[in-house]
C-alpha cells in the first residue's frame, strides 16, 4: 500500500473499510431469486412430479417422445436466444425460415441430392439472417416489425415456389434415416440439440462476438462508444439464429420425412416461450443458452404431463401464455427490485 | 445565534426516520424539521442518504420507522398524499417526457379537465404563470427535446412550482448548470423563500450553500452529523462534518511538464451547434474546454472522435510521426483515442454486466487469441487497472450498477487506460462524484498526461478546469471564442469569455 499517493487513499486506509463502501449491498429479494435461479428448481420439480403422479410420463417411449418435440423448437430457441439477449425483442421469421428449410431439404434433396439441398438451405439461411440483421442494426428498424414482415415475404414466396403442396422424402433416403435413429430412449435430434446448445453457450460466453452480443444488449450506446460495430453484431445475432432455424427445419424434417410451408406454424411464440420461461431477459443483456435449453425442457414437459393428463390444446396454449406473462412480470418487477 | 420563534409550526418536520435496503441502513434515524420561508441545506457525500430522505419526505417511499408532519399534521402515506399536502421534488434525473410540450409537461400530473377533456387556455395559463414565477422565458409550445438541458432542468422547477407547494425539495438542482445559470437559480429560490415556502436545498457544492441557506443539516453514511445555522458553521467546517476527516484538497497543483509535439489537429470542424472550430492538443498537455451548458463543446468532442456525424472539417491524430485520418468514430478508437462521455450510466457503462466485461469491451481484442477470449489474461489485466484507478472495493465481477457514482466514473476511465491512449478525452469527467473519487480522478488525468498522453477535457466545473488544463478554450455558441493559458486564467476571465449574453430563456 505504500505506493498509494492519492490523499483520499490514506484517508480511507485510516478510516477503515467501513467508512465507504463504495457499493450498494445486495439484499436477498424473492423476485430476484425466482428470475435468476426459479427454471432450474422449477424444471426439477416439474419432472419430480410428472415421474411420481403423471400416469405414463416416466416410460421410454414417452420420454423419447417428449425428446422428438422437444429438438426442433428447442434448436430454434437456443438460436433466437441470441436476438433476444442482443435487446431485439425476438425474431418472428423462424417460422418463415424453419419450414422453407425443412422444404428445401426434402424438395431439394429429391431432385438433385442431399449435398445440393444443404448448399441451398444455407445460402437461404444467411439471407434471412442478414437482411434481418442490416435492418434492424444497421437501419435501426423495430425487429418485430423486421421480422413479422420478412415472415410474410418468406412464406409468401415460398408458398409460391412450392405451390402450397407437401413434399414427402422417400421412404429409404438419409433424411427418414437421420429421423428414425437412436441411441437408447434418445433421438439423434436431441443430440443435435444438445451439441448446438453446447457450441452457443460457448459461442456467447467466451467469444468475443458473444461478448459483444452480451454487451450491445446490455447498452447500446456505450457498446458503440467503445469502438464495436454494432452492425455486425446485430447481424451477427440474426445469422445464429436464422443457421439455428436452419438446423431446425432439417430435425423437423426428419421427424416426419415431410416438409410444408405451415410446419412451423406458432415456432416463433414457443421458442420465445423457451427464452423468456428459462429466464433471459426481454430488456437484453442477462441471460444464456443453457437457460434456454432448461426453459425447452421445462415447456415440453409441462405439455408433456398435459397431454398424457388428457388435458386439450386450447388449455395447453393457455397454460403456455400465462406462465409467459407471470416470467415477463418476474423479470420486470425483479429489475425494479435489484434497482432499489 | 440566531434561534428560530418556538412558536412557528415547521412547514415539514420529519422526525427519526430509518429506511432499510436489505441489510443496509441508507437512512438511519434522521430528524429535520424546516420552517416555511427558510433554505435548508442537506449535505453529505455519495450514498450518504441524502437522495433516499428527500424520497421519503415526497412520499416516494415508505420509511421503515418515523413519521413526517406536513404543517403540523400526520401526512399518509404515498406520493399522491404528500403532493396534495404541497411537497414538490425536483427530482436529480430529469423526468420530463420529450415529446411532449413545455405546457404538457408543466402541467402533467396535474392537468386541468372539463369533462375529460383537457383545458387548453388553463394549461397555457398555468404554465405561463408559474415560468414567470421563476422568471424563464421559454415558448410554451416547444417540446421538450428540443430544449437544453438547463432549460429543461427550470421547466422542472417551473413544474414544481406551478403545484403551489408548502415545501419545495431540489435534489442537485444545478449539477448540470454553468456558474451564471446557478446563479440564476440561487436567486430565483431566495425569492420564493421569501414569498414563504420551505425549500430543502441538497447540494454538493459548499458556496451554493452558504450564499443561500439560513441552516445546513449534514448526513454521514446515514446518519444525521449535526444541523446547524449557517450563521454559526465555515465552510471547511462543514466539509470535515460530511466527510468525518480533515481533507484539503490541494488545489494549487500546477504542472510543470513542458507540452510535445501535436498529437491532436482538428480544423475547420462543423457539426450540429458547433460552427468551425480549431482545435489542437499536445502531447504531455491537458487542454481544457470551458463555457456554458448548451455552449456546444460535448458536440464538439463529439464531432472530433466521430460519435456523431460531421458536417465539415478534418481530424488527424499523429502517433510517433505517423498522421492517421479520423473519421469514424471506429476509426478513432482504433487510432488510440479515448472517449469518456458525459452520460456515464447511459452512454459509459453497460450497468447490468461485470467491472471485468466493461473494461474488457474496449480492450477484447487484445484480450483474445482468435475471436476466443482468454479469461485469465482478462482477470490479470482489469484487477490491474481496477488497482491503478482505485476501484473499492475492487471486486471485478460485481456489476457495475451496484458501485457508486465514483467507483463507475472510475470504472469507464479505466475501460481506456488499458489501450494507453495517445489522446483521451474526458467530458465531465467528475459530475456527481464525491470528494475523494474526485481527487483520485485528477490524479490519473495527471499521470496519463504526464506519461505523453494528449489529454482534452470538458468540465463545467470551473475549479476543476483551472485546476487541471495547462491551456483553456472557452466555446460559446460552437466556437471558441477565447483562449487562456492555465496559468493566467481564472474564473473570473474564464467567465466573460464564456457568457456576455442573456442568462435563461431565448
Amino acid at each position: 500500500m505504500a505506493e498509494k499517493e492519492s490523499l483520499t487513499e490514506v484517508i480511507a486506509i485510516a478510516e477503515g473499510a467501513t467508512h465507504d463502501p463504495g457499493i450498494e449491498k445486495k439484499r436477498f429479494n424473492f423476485l430476484v431469486w425466482v428470475s435468476e435461479r426459479g427454471i432450474v428448481v422449477f424444471t426439477i420439480v416439474l419432472i419430480l412430479f410428472a415421474v411420481i403422479f403423471v400416469n405414463g410420463f416416466a416410460s421410454l417411449p414417452n420420454i423419447t417422445d417428449v425428446f422428438y418435440r422437444a429438438a426442433p423448437i428447442g434448436i430454434v430457441a437456443v438460436g433466437m436466444t441470441f436476438v433476444v439477449i442482443s435487446a431485439n425483442y425476438l425474431d418472428l421469421s423462424v417460422v418463415a425460415q424453419v419450414a422453407t428449410a425443412a422444404v428445401i431439404f426434402i424438395g431439394v434433396s429429391n431432385e438433385y441430392g442431399l449435398l445440393a439441398s444443404f448448399a441451398v438451405a444455407l445460402l437461404v439461411a444467411m439471407l434471412y439472417g442478414v437482411v434481418n440483421g442490416v435492418a434492424v442494426g444497421y437501419f435501426k428498424a423495430n425487429a418485430v416489425i423486421v421480422t413479422l414482415s420478412t415472415t410474410f415475404i418468406g412464406l409468401g414466396l415460398l408458398r409460391w415456389i412450392s405451390g402450397g403442396s407437401i413434399f414427402f422424402g422417400p421412404e429409404d433416403g438419409p433424411i427418414r434415416l437421420f429421423g428414425q435413429v437412436k441411441i437408447g430412449p434418445v433421438p439423434l435430434s436431441a443430440l443435435v440439440l444438445l451439441v448446438i446448445t453446447v457450441i452457443l453457450w460457448w459461442v456467447l460466453t467466451r467469444t468475443n462476438f458473444g461478448f459483444t452480443v452480451r454487451a450491445y444488449g446490455s447498452n447500446k450506446e456505450a457498446t458503440r462508444l467503445a469502438g464495436v460495430n454494432t452492425g455486425l453484431v446485430v447481424i451477427g445475432a440474426f445469422v445464429i439464429t436464422a443457421l439455428a432455424a436452419m438446423v431446425a427445419g432439417f430435425v423437423l424434417a426428419a421427424f416426419s420425412n415431410t416438409a410444408v410451408s405451415a410446419m412451423a406454424d406458432g415456432y416463433d411464440f414457443r421458442a420465445l416461450a423457451a427464452i423468456i420461461i428459462g429466464g433471459t431477459s426481454v430488456f437484453g443483456g442477462k441471460g444464456s443458452v443453457l437457460r434456454t435449453l432448461l426453459g425447452v425442457i421445462f415447456v415440453s414437459v409441462l405439455t408433456n404431463i398435459l397431454v398424457l393428463s388428457g388435458i386439450g390444446f386450447g388449455f395447453q396454449q393457455m397454460a403456455i401464455g400465462a406462465l409467459i406473462v407471470a416470467a415477463v412480470s418476474v423479470d420486470a418487477l425483479a429489475r425494479r427490485a435489484a434497482k432499489k | 445565534m440566531t434561534t428560530p420563534p418556538v412558536a412557528e409550526t415547521p412547514a415539514i418536520a420529519a422526525s427519526g426516520i430509518v429506511k432499510r435496503f436489505g441489510g443496509a441502513t441508507a437512512v438511519d434515524g434522521v430528524s429535520i424539521s424546516v420552517r416555511p420561508g427558510e433554505i435548508h441545506a442537506v449535505v453529505g457525500e455519495n450514498g450518504a442518504g441524502k437522495s433516499t430522505l428527500m424520497r421519503i419526505l415526497a412520499g416516494v417511499i415508505a420509511p421503515d420507522e418515523g413519521t413526517v408532519m406536513v404543517n403540523g399534521t400526520h401526512i399518509d402515506r404515498g406520493a399522491k398524499a404528500s403532493l396534495d399536502a404541497g411537497i414538490a421534488l425536483v427530482h436529480q434525473e430529469l423526468s420530463l417526457v420529450g415529446e411532449m410540450t413545455v405546457a404538457e409537461n408543466i402541467v402533467l400530473g396535474t392537468t386541468p379537465t372539463a369533462l375529460g377533456f383537457i383545458r387548453k387556455k388553463k394549461v397555457a395559463s398555468i404554465a405561463a404563470e408559474a415560468l414567470a414565477e421563476i422568471g424563464v422565458s421559454v415558448d410554451l409550445k416547444e417540446p421538450i427535446s428540443r430544449l437544453s438541458v438547463s432549460l429543461r432542468q427550470f421547466v422542472e422547477i417551473a413544474r414544481a412550482v406551478a403545484r403551489k407547494p408548502r415545501v419545495l425539495i431540489l435534489d442537485e438542482p444545478t449539477a448540470t448548470l454553468t456558474p451564471a445559470e446557478t446563479d440564476y437559480l440561487l436567486t430565483m429560490l431566495q425569492r420564493l423563500a421569501a414569498s414563504g415556502i420551505a425549500i430543502i436545498y441538497i447540494s454538493h457544492r459548499i458556496p451554493e450553500v452558504f450564499r443561500i441557506c439560513t441552516s445546513v443539516t449534514i448526513l454521514r453514511d446515514g446518519k444525521l452529523v449535526e444541523t446547524t445555522p449557517i450563521a454559526d458553521t465555515t465552510p471547511s467546517a462543514v466539509i470535515d462534518a460530511m466527510v468525518g476527516r480533515e481533507l484539503k484538497l490541494d488545489l494549487q497543483v500546477r504542472r510543470t511538464a513542458s507540452p510535445g509535439d501535436v498529437v491532436l489537429a482538428a480544423r475547420g470542424i462543423r457539426a450540429h451547434n458547433v460552427n468551425g472550430v480549431d482545435l489542437e492538443v499536445r502531447a504531455r498537455q491537458i487542454v481544457g474546454l470551458g463555457g456554458l451548458v448548451g455552449a456546444g463543446r460535448t458536440e464538439l468532442v463529439r464531432a472530433i472522435v466521430g460519435a456523431d456525424p460531421r458536417q465539415a472539417g478534418t481530424v488527424t491524430l499523429t502517433v510517433d510521426g505517423v498522421a492517421h485520418p479520423i473519421g469514424s468514430y471506429g476509426s478513432a478508437v482504433r487510432a488510440g483515442i479515448g472517449y469518456v462521455p458525459e452520460e456515464r450510466r447511459t452512454d459509459g457503462l453497460a450497468l447490468s454486466m461485470s467491472v471485468a466485461d466493461n473494461v474488457a469491451l474496449p480492450n477484447r481484442h487484445t484480450l483474445s487469441r482468435w475471436g476466443i477470449l482468454r479469461l485469465g489474461a482478462i482477470s490479470t489485466f482489469v484487477t490491474n487497472l481496477a488497482d491503478v484507478v482505485g476501484l473499492r472495493p475492487p471486486q471485478i465481477l460485481r456489476e457495475v450498477g451496484e458501485y457508486s457514482g465514483g467507483n463507475q466514473q472510475k470504472v469507464v476511465i479505466a475501460k481506456w487506460l488499458g489501450r494507453e491512449p495517445k489522446l483521451i478525452i474526458l467530458d465531465e469527467p467528475t459530475r456527481g462524484v464525491d470528494v475523494g473519487a474526485k481527487a483520485e480522478i485528477h490524479r490519473l488525468v495527471r499521470e496519463l498526461a504526464d506519461k505523453g498522453a494528449a489529454v482534452l477535457v470538458v468540465s463545467s466545473d470551473l475549479p476543476e478546469l483551472l485546476e487541471l488544463s495547462g491551456l483553456i478554450h472557452v466555446v460559446r455558441d460552437g466556437r471558441i471564442m477565447g483562449t487562456l493559458a492555465g496559468v493566467e486564467a481564472d474564473e473570473k476571465s474564464v467567465m466573460s469569455l464564456a457568457s456576455g449574453e442573456t442568462m435563461v430563456g431565448a
